[in-house]
């Protein structure tokens, strides 16, 4: 499916539809300018395009509402009757939308769970990176793509009923491009990766904290937790809990069951993602 | 002490996935997930309503082929009792001796794992993503979130830092509370500033 049969099917008017993981969306605005910004952002966030909708069947419907107040143009988002924002204003209003609309497909996705992690493929099998933002999360997976890791998401590792991940291989997020704060976009490969395709089963799942500094000693030998532990370091990064918790468990407890599960500190990504790779090597070979 | 009460393992409200050696135990009431290690585990299933303390215990020492001190379950049921995970109040009874005295004397002589019962509360889908998708949130909380972050800084930033509140739109906060101006060094190909 190209994007612009998407863009051409799913901007309809001033109401923008899509189906993503099951989740049935509709966004409504007064403006089509509007409608235009958020769907700029939602096709870096879905790659991989969207299924469509009748409007009878959206479950979600989101709408903004805007206001002309002396500081500019203000704006509300509503889903479902209920106030999500209000009063925003300017470019960072749309982030804003984009970012409710990713986390309800991530948090009612039908027959999946979204943990919020990043994920990449060596071997045909995942590592999985569990981590809150800010945590550096994007810059791993971005340096473990650049020694060669297929990349699977810097945002949400998409596990199926059987516990492979999906993948969800939106733009990265990186800093300290052109400086160390702003924040850009970059397709994978503008770093020179690719993403995967496939569904594959899990290899690992890592849970680091970065700790500024922390050099990595030559024979890493990180914390092996049990099911039970690995699934409560995993928990905390897990969209649909509350929604489905039943599901959850079940799939969780088939990754911990599979895939070997590690904790540790971590340094810079740059002197890490080496000694990662060749550990996941020794581990699963 | 009082080993002739029959505890009950409460059922109701929660989702319960089986592990080996361990029990995952979700919470639907309060949206807390607690694992249950072995032996936590182990003394939980035997609380069937019918079982006294006494009988668990005997119980315990035949799956784990080693003698069983009372208080060990006790500590289990003290934890279980803590976390709601069983029908009925059961207030342990360690013979005047303080829970932190029971786990040492135990811990001390143990050959067979101390009861633990871990607990975390379950995350709402925003939380599980922390600032960058609650936006919103972070906002009403008056939290100072981390640079970068994509909500409205003219809440967050403090004005005449390095912009105005409204200013503010064109730049992202740095972590400290204050407004970064967006860089003019366009990106490079393949990257686009949100």
């Amino acid at each position: 499916m190209s994007k612009q049969i998407i863009r051409n099917d799913f901007i309809d008017g001033r109401r923008i539809k899509f189906q993503a993981f099951g989740v049935k969306i509709g966004i409504e605005a007064e403006k089509t300018l509007y409608l235009e910004k958020i769907y700029r952002l939602l096709e870096k966030t879905f790659p991989s395009g969207f299924e469509t909708v009748a409007q009878r069947e959206i479950e979600y419907r989101f709408i903004i509402k805007s206001n002309k107040m002396d500081k500019g143009e203000r704006f509300e988002l509503f889903r479902n009757d209920e106030r999500l924002i209000e009063d925003a204003g300017g470019e960072f209003f749309f982030q804003m939308v984009e970012s409710e609309v990713r986390i309800t497909v991530a948090e009612f996705a039908v027959s999946r769970v979204f943990l919020h992690a990043g994920v990449v493929a060596w071997r045909n099998r995942a590592i999985i990176i569990p981590a809150k933002s800010f945590s550096g999360k994007s810059t791993l997976v971005a340096e473990l793509v650049k020694k060669g890791a297929i990349y699977y998401s810097d945002e949400y590792a998409v596990l199926d009923a059987a516990g492979k991940v999906q993948p969800f291989p939106k733009w990265l997020s990186l800093r300290g491009i052109i400086d160390p704060y702003t924040q850009l976009d970059c397709s994978v490969e503008s770093i020179g990766g690719i993403a995967g395709t496939k569904p594959i089963p899990v290899g690992m799942v890592l849970i680091a904290q970065y700790k500024k500094e922390k050099k990595i000693p030559k024979i890493w030998k990180p914390r092996r937790l049990s099911g039970g532990q690995a699934m409560m370091e995993i928990l905390p990064h897990t969209l649909p809990i509350r929604n489905k918790p039943k599901f959850v468990l079940e799939v969780l407890n088939k990754l911990t069951s599979r895939a070997i599960i590690v904790k540790t500190v971590r340094g810079e990504a740059k002197d890490f993602a080496d000694t990662l790779l060749r550990y996941f090597e020794l581990q699963t070979d | 002490m009082n080993n002739s009460q029959k505890p009950t393992a409460r059922k109701e409200g929660l989702v319960i996935q089986e592990m080996p050696d361990e029990v995952l135990v979700f919470d639907l009431e309060t949206n807390k997930a607690h694992c249950l290690n072995e032996t936590a585990a182990f003394v939980w299933k035997a609380c069937d309503g019918k079982n006294s303390i006494a009988d668990i215990t005997k119980l315990f020492g035949n799956q784990s082929g080693t003698p069983v001190q009372e208080d060990l379950v006790w500590l289990a049921i003290d934890q279980l009792n803590e976390n709601n995970l069983l029908e009925a109040e059961l207030k342990a009874d360690f013979n005047g001796q303080s829970r932190r005295e029971v786990i040492k004397k135990i811990g001390l002589a143990a050959v067979i794992a101390l009861p633990i019962v871990s607990s975390l509360v379950a995350p709402t889908a925003a939380w599980a993503i922390a600032c960058s998708g609650t936006v919103s949130s972070c906002v009403q909380n008056g939290q100072n979130c981390n640079a970068g972050t994509p909500c409205n800084p003219a809440n967050r930033c403090p004005p005449g830092t390095t912009g105005t509140p409204t200013g503010a739109q064109n730049g992202t906060c740095d972590g400290n509370g204050f407004c970064v101006a967006a860089a003019s060094t366009p990106p490079p190909a393949g990257c686009r500033v949100p």
